[in-house]
This record gives C-alpha cells, sequence and structure tokens, in this order.
C-alpha cells in the first residue's frame, strides 16, 4: 500500500517535472495537429458523468469533484477547438437533477455562477479565442442571480466565431421535443398576415376560380362528370365541383395565401379593392398555413439545437450506457453513441484520441465504399470517380492497411 | 494545457472563493497557454489577419511547411497504430465469439437457455434490438429467420416483450408470413403441445395471433420502422396544430405528459381487432435493453422518444471485412447484452 503511494507520487513528480511537461504538451500538440488532417466531427457531445463517483472514490467533497469535472471541461474543449470541432454541446445540468440534495443544487449552480461571470470578466480574451456560448433548456427555473449571469455570458460571446459552445443547462431532451411541438403549433395557429396576399403566389387563386367557374358554366355538366369519371376519380372531383372544393381549402388549409371563401364570393369586389377583400376574409374566417406543410426539418428548426451542424458523436463517460433524456431527437439517426469507462474528472486526450480515430477511420472507409455499413453520407462531399480513386490510393498508402 | 503549478494556483483560488486572483492574474496565468491569435483560421478575423500579413509579410513558410508535414506524418503513423491495434483487439474478439458461440450453444434446448439465463440478477422485461436487412437476395428470409430465432431465445429466457426495429419496415408488410414463421420456430424449441403464444404487431397493424394469453411465457411482439420515429413526432405535431387552428386546443396544453400518452398509445398498446380488453398485455412503452446487432453504436432512426432510460449494447465489430453490413444474430450475441444488462461478466464455463 506505501509503495504504491510512493510509486504515485513519484509518478506525479515525474510528469510534473519541466522537461517531461514540455515532451508531454508537445506530443498532444502534435496528436492534435495530426488528427486535423484527417475528417473531423463538426457537432461533438458529451454527457459529463461520473464527477460524484470520482469524488466519491477519492474521497474528496462532492462539489471539488464537480470542480475537478469543470477543468476536464476544459480540457477536452481545448482539444476539440483545436482539433478543428465547430460546435460542442455538453450536459451540464437535467432538470431531473433539480431532484438531488439542496447543497449539492445549490453549489452546482454557484460554479455555474462564478464560471459564467467569470468568462464575462474576460471579455476581450473571450472575443479573440473564445466560442460562441448559448444556454439550452428551461432557463425560466434558474434563480435569478443565475439567470443573470448567464444572459451575461451569452450576450458577451454572442458576436465570437464560429466555434459554438453548448450548455444544457436544466435540460431534458423529452422537455425540447414538447418545446419544439409547443412551438410549431403555435407557429402554425397564428393566423396569416394580410398585407399585400396577392404577392404570396404567382397565380391569384380567385382567378382561376373565376376561370374554372366560367369553363363549367359553358360546358354542360352532365357531359363533364361522364367525361372525367371515365378519366379517373380524381380529376373529377379537381373539376366538377368548384364551389364545393374552394370552400374546404380556403378555410383551413390555405397554403401561402391568405384569400378566404369570403373572397371568392365577392369575385366583382376583388378585382377593384383588393386590400378589402383580403381583410374582409381575415377576420371572418382567418386563414392558416396548412399542418400538412410540418416536417421533421420544421421540428428540427424548433429544436434548442437550431442552426448547428447535425450531431455526429455523442460520448458519455463512467460507463452508464443511457441517454438520460438527452439529444434524443439530435442523436438517434446518424450519430455515433460512445460508452467509455472512464470517470469524466479522468477524461482526457487519450481517452478521446482512440474514438477520433475510430471515427476518422470509419468515415474513410465509408467514403472510399459508400454502400458499406456505417455509411454517413450526410458530410461525405460527393466526388467524382477519379476523385475517389485518388483518395482510395492515398487512404490505402496512408493507412497501409 | 496549463502546467501542474498554475493549475495548482487556480484549485487554490478556487478554495478561497475567487478572492485569491483578480481577473488580470488569471489572464496573465493562461496567457502562454492560449493559442497565437496568429493561428486561429476563423473567418472572423479574416480582416485582422489580412491586416497582420500585410504590415509583416508571411514570416515562416518552411516552418510551416514542415509543421504540416510532420502533422501529415503523424497522422498516418497514428493510423497505421491505430489500424494494427484495432485489428489485433478485434481478432481477440473473433476468437473469444467463437469460443463462446461453442460453449454457450442454445442446441434449441428452453432449459439450456433458461440455465445461461438463471444466475443473472436481472433481465429486461421489454428488450429492443435493431437489425439491418443485408442485401443479398435471400436478406428477408435471413431477416425473418433472426427475428423468430430473437422471439424463441426471449421465450425462453423469460422476456415477455420483444420489440424489432428494420428502419425500411419491410417487416411491417409480412406480417402473416412472420408470424407463421415465428410460430415454426418456437413449436421447434418448445414442441408443438406447449408452445407459447405468440402476439404480432406493428403500430397502425391489427394483432396478429390469439386475443387471449394461455401460458405464462407467452410473448409480445412489436414491430418497428423509421417511420414510427420522427414521422410520428411529426404527425403529432399535424394533428396538435390542427387541432390548435380550429380551437379545440391551446399551445399551453401541450406537456411532456400529453406527448409521452399520445406516443405511448401509438408505439405500446397493442390494438386489438375486437376491442374488447385493450389493457391486458399492455407493453412497456420504453424498452428497458437495446441491443444493437451492428459494428458500432448507431440508432439509424429507432423511435427517440422512448430512448430515455434504455440501456445500450452494442454486439461489436468482431466478423470485420467479408459482408461489411449487418451483423449476424447470434446467440452468443444475445446472452453478451443480456450479461451486460445485469452487470455480469461473462465466464467461458457454464
Amino acid at each position: 500500500m506505501t509503495d504504491s503511494i510512493h510509486l504515485s507520487r513519484l509518478r506525479k513528480w515525474f510528469l510534473a517535472s519541466p522537461p517531461i511537461e514540455f515532451a508531454i504538451t508537445n506530443l498532444k500538440e502534435l496528436l492534435i495537429g495530426a488528427l486535423r488532417q484527417g475528417p473531423i466531427p463538426q457537432h461533438v457531445a458529451f454527457v459529463m458523468d461520473g464527477n460524484r463517483r470520482f469524488a466519491r472514490s477519492h474521497g474528496i467533497e462532492t462539489v471539488e469533484g464537480h470542480n475537478l469535472g469543470f477543468e476536464a471541461l476544459a480540457r477536452i474543449l481545448e482539444v476539440c477547438y483545436k482539433s478543428g470541432v465547430k460546435v460542442v454541446t455538453i450536459y451540464a445540468f437535467s432538470i431531473e437533477n433539480f431532484k438531488r440534495s439542496k447543497f449539492e443544487v445549490d453549489a452546482l449552480m454557484d460554479m455555474a455562477k462564478v464560471k459564467l461571470s467569470q468568462m464575462a470578466q474576460h471579455g476581450d480574451l473571450l472575443d479573440r479565442y473564445g466560442a460562441k456560448v448559448r444556454v439550452l433548456g428551461r432557463l425560466d427555473l434558474l434563480k435569478p442571480d443565475v439567470l443573470a449571469a448567464v444572459n451575461k455570458a451569452v450576450d458577451l460571446t454572442s458576436r465570437n466565431g464560429d466555434r459554438v459552445l453548448n450548455i444544457c443547462f436544466p435540460y431534458t431532451s423529452r422537455d425540447e421535443i414538447t418545446s419544439a411541438i409547443r412551438e410549431t403549433v403555435e407557429d402554425y395557429s397564428t393566423p396569416l398576415k394580410s398585407t399585400n396576399g396577392a404577392g404570396r403566389t404567382p397565380f391569384s387563386e380567385s382567378h382561376i376560380t373565376h376561370n374554372i367557374r366560367a369553363q363549367n358554366l359553358g360546358t354542360k355538366p352532365h357531359d363533364m362528370s361522364s367525361d372525367s369519371d371515365s378519366l379517373s376519380a380524381e380529376s373529377s372531383t379537381n373539376e366538377d365541383d368548384p364551389i364545393l372544393r374552394n370552400d374546404y381549402p380556403h378555410r383551413v388549409y390555405e397554403s401561402g395565401s391568405s384569400f378566404s371563401s369570403s373572397t371568392t364570393l365577392h369575385l366583382g369586389q376583388q378585382d377593384g379593392h383588393p386590400q378589402k377583400g383580403a381583410t374582409q376574409g381575415n377576420t371572418s374566417d382567418p386563414a392558416f398555413i396548412s399542418p400538412e406543410t410540418i416536417t421533421r426539418q420544421t421540428l428540427s428548426d424548433h429544436m434548442l439545437t437550431k442552426g448547428t451542424p447535425p450531431l455526429d458523436m455523442l460520448i458519455r463517460t463512467s460507463a452508464v450506457e443511457r441517454l438520460s433524456d438527452f439529444m434524443l431527437w439530435q442523436c438517434h439517426e446518424n450519430t455515433e453513441i460512445v460508452f467509455l469507462n472512464v470517470l469524466w474528472p479522468e477524461f482526457d486526450l487519450w481517452h478521446f484520441l482512440p474514438v477520433m480515430l475510430g471515427w476518422q477511420r470509419r468515415i474513410s472507409k465509408s467514403r472510399q465504399n459508400p454502400e458499406a455499413e456505417g455509411n454517413f453520407a450526410g458530410d461525405s462531399p460527393e466526388s467524382s470517380e477519379e476523385d475517389l480513386d485518388a483518395r482510395a490510393l492515398r487512404q490505402g498508402k496512408v493507412k497501409g492497411i | 494545457m496549463p502546467s501542474r503549478s498554475s493549475r495548482e494556483t487556480i484549485r487554490a483560488q478556487i478554495r478561497n472563493k475567487g478572492d485569491a486572483l483578480t481577473p488580470a492574474d488569471r489572464e496573465a496565468l493562461l496567457k502562454p497557454y492560449l493559442p497565437d491569435p496568429a493561428d486561429l483560421t476563423t473567418s472572423r478575423s479574416a480582416r485582422s489577419s489580412r491586416l497582420r500579413s500585410k504590415s509583416k509579410p508571411r514570416k515562416t513558410p518552411i516552418r510551416t511547411f514542415i509543421k504540416s508535414q510532420i502533422h501529415r506524418l503523424a497522422y498516418a503513423l497514428t493510423h497505421i497504430i491505430f489500424g494494427i491495434v484495432v485489428r489485433l483487439i478485434q481478432a481477440y474478439h473473433a476468437v473469444v465469439d467463437r469460443i463462446l458461440a461453442i460453449v454457450y450453444h442454445h442446441h434449441r434446448t428452453p432449459e439450456l437457455i433458461r440455465k445461461d439465463v438463471r444466475s443473472l440478477k436481472r433481465l429486461p422485461q421489454h428488450l429492443s434490438v435493431i437489425l439491418t436487412l443485408r442485401k443479398e437476395d435471400d436478406a428477408l428470409a435471413v431477416l425473418m429467420d433472426e427475428v423468430a430465432e430473437l422471439t424463441a431465445w426471449c421465450t425462453c429466457a423469460g422476456i415477455a416483450q420483444l420489440s424489432v426495429y428494420e428502419k425500411s419496415g419491410v417487416l411491417k408488410s409480412c406480417i402473416p408470413a412472420l408470424h407463421q414463421i415465428i410460430s415454426t420456430k418456437l413449436a421447434s424449441y418448445h414442441g408443438t403441445s406447449q408452445q407459447p403464444s405468440l402476439q404480432l404487431y406493428a403500430p397502425h397493424h391489427a394483432v396478429h395471433g390469439p386475443s387471449t394469453p394461455s401460458a405464462a411465457n407467452d410473448i409480445t411482439c412489436l414491430l418497428l420502422s423509421s417511420t414510427d420515429g420522427r414521422e410520428t413526432i411529426v404527425d403529432l405535431t399535424k394533428t396538435l396544430a390542427e387541432m390548435s387552428q380550429n380551437g379545440k386546443l391551446s399551445p399551453e396544453d401541450i406537456t411532456p405528459e400529453l406527448v409521452d400518452a399520445e406516443i405511448t398509445e401509438i408505439t405500446a398498446h397493442p390494438v386489438r381487432g375486437n376491442g374488447s380488453r385493450a389493457s391486458g398485455s399492455l407493453l412497456k412503452a420504453e424498452p428497458d435493453l437495446l441491443l444493437v446487432f451492428g459494428p458500432f453504436l448507431k440508432l439509424d432512426g429507432f423511435p427517440p422518444w422512448q430512448l430515455r432510460l434504455t440501456e445500450m449494447y452494442c454486439t461489436g465489430d468482431r466478423s470485420y471485412g467479408a459482408t461489411g453490413d449487418g451483423e449476424a444474430v447470434e446467440y452468443q450475441g444475445f446472452m453478451r447484452g443480456l450479461w451486460h444488462y445485469a452487470g455480469a461478466q461473462m465466464r467461458f464455463g457454464r
């Protein structure tokens, strides 16, 4: 037992001696520079798990464990940004974590406040080197003083470069998805503004209705229906009964235009006073964007991570192999999920490097052979055949395996 | 990377609640470790760097060139070493896998499988698997056979709920045939006399199988595809938006509980044909364990909402190379997943 303590002291002393430290620093620089040569994930997420366990196993205060965790975060952020990762998302605090002991929650909040206000003190430094800080989550659950620190830090860094640090601070993914749904619903249930509806579509719907009506009046209704029946059922509904048809989509399913059924009834007025007709329609029967235009992209744009590249990699430490309500929407498609058996305060380049190398290997392999499993088609630029050949040749040379 | 001594200073300062150092001190402490502004290649600094390059022309072209060449060399070297290590690890795992395959073979005997899981501290109530459709001609037959095997193992191990995710959803289109295949497989394991009954269904499809559970080791099997993931949430949003437009719902009513209830409704309740007793065998909405039969952990569109607390296990990249796509579904992979879930170690003796 004493032996091991002495050994570890010796090791610490050895590692801390200037030449060794210099060598290690340079080796790290070299490895990061090497990583830059290959493909790099654009967006990496971390679940910083294991601070408490680390504190317990090393016999230190839980708060101290969180502090060490913050150091590990700074370390890994440095590695990420230097190697070219654009966006880093970290899971700092879950909404569920409010259930922990008050002492710990307060300590965590305090730490967040101190760190964020320290960031704010270094405003100009962050301007030069730093990343944009964004805080994702239910900010309304925070205490006012913490919220003030958050806002200050976010404001200060909002003009920074293209690197982004997303801090998920009171966050759960289900809450995020629900908020996205709610916001989408709110967007779609606000009536369209009727400033100049005619400018929205190149064709005027009222004009089309007018034409169809004129056509129908001209042709015999019986001929028309028998004709379209023989063609197809669809066309018959399209041309048969314009009034019935128009009534329906105009009320709710108006897509992109603000004219409503009332405008079609006053066709004569419409030409003379388009503005009046439109407003009239709006007050009596508001027009909405059709809910059918909601897509995955619509929801993705309402997620808190909007505007960031798709999540390429999610890393969770401390060998807990579940997502715990983090980035569910973002990571369930092409993200590579990695669970590492290391506690977060110990997490360093040496654990991160194999993960990155594995990712690079897989990416370059999937680019060589797009048919293979693990094809991240999303970020591989399409290349011509000879380009592919050249790359394959190069990769063959580079890897030698 | 700050050196140890300066790290100690920072820690001491943290302990003293931030009184030991002024912001200026901290900046001075960190200065040596920050990157040189000239190295930053962000578009933001394009203007300033242009100014700089005007004032002092490029200083070290040769040094930069050598540096980049060194980095390129280091990249090649690390990837060569990493490749060798990965191959060695793969070979090791392949050997272990083969040994396990010999030691733990189920021989289609429920008793053996039961014996294998008896020592486990906990078993998942609801197991999910992600399977991939291969590219050969008989891919569908292989896939259906895999589903049948998995179902049989689950009945033997005492797992009552299984959900099978396959991205394209091809399984959903042949539920009756699949039911037939699984039933045959179950009969070959358990014998026709005490064959467990099987309920097979997919979201928006009717339940296929007997409506009244008979034996203890019945199994409910749910088929999922990528349309049950984001698309379901999109559909829910559409419906909610429509309701809100018609004034039947206010956006404030949308809570996680509501969304959870709706999504659970779609994937978790077997919709009975007669609709008489729907609460008989409810499927647990969130799977306890997700087994990924593939070279690495990628969810590939698995329904996100349900994954909140699911443990994940990937059988790993063992049979690397030849086929390249998909991983064979083998009994030892299934067992390793269960061991992992129970927190047990695999052993080389039964």
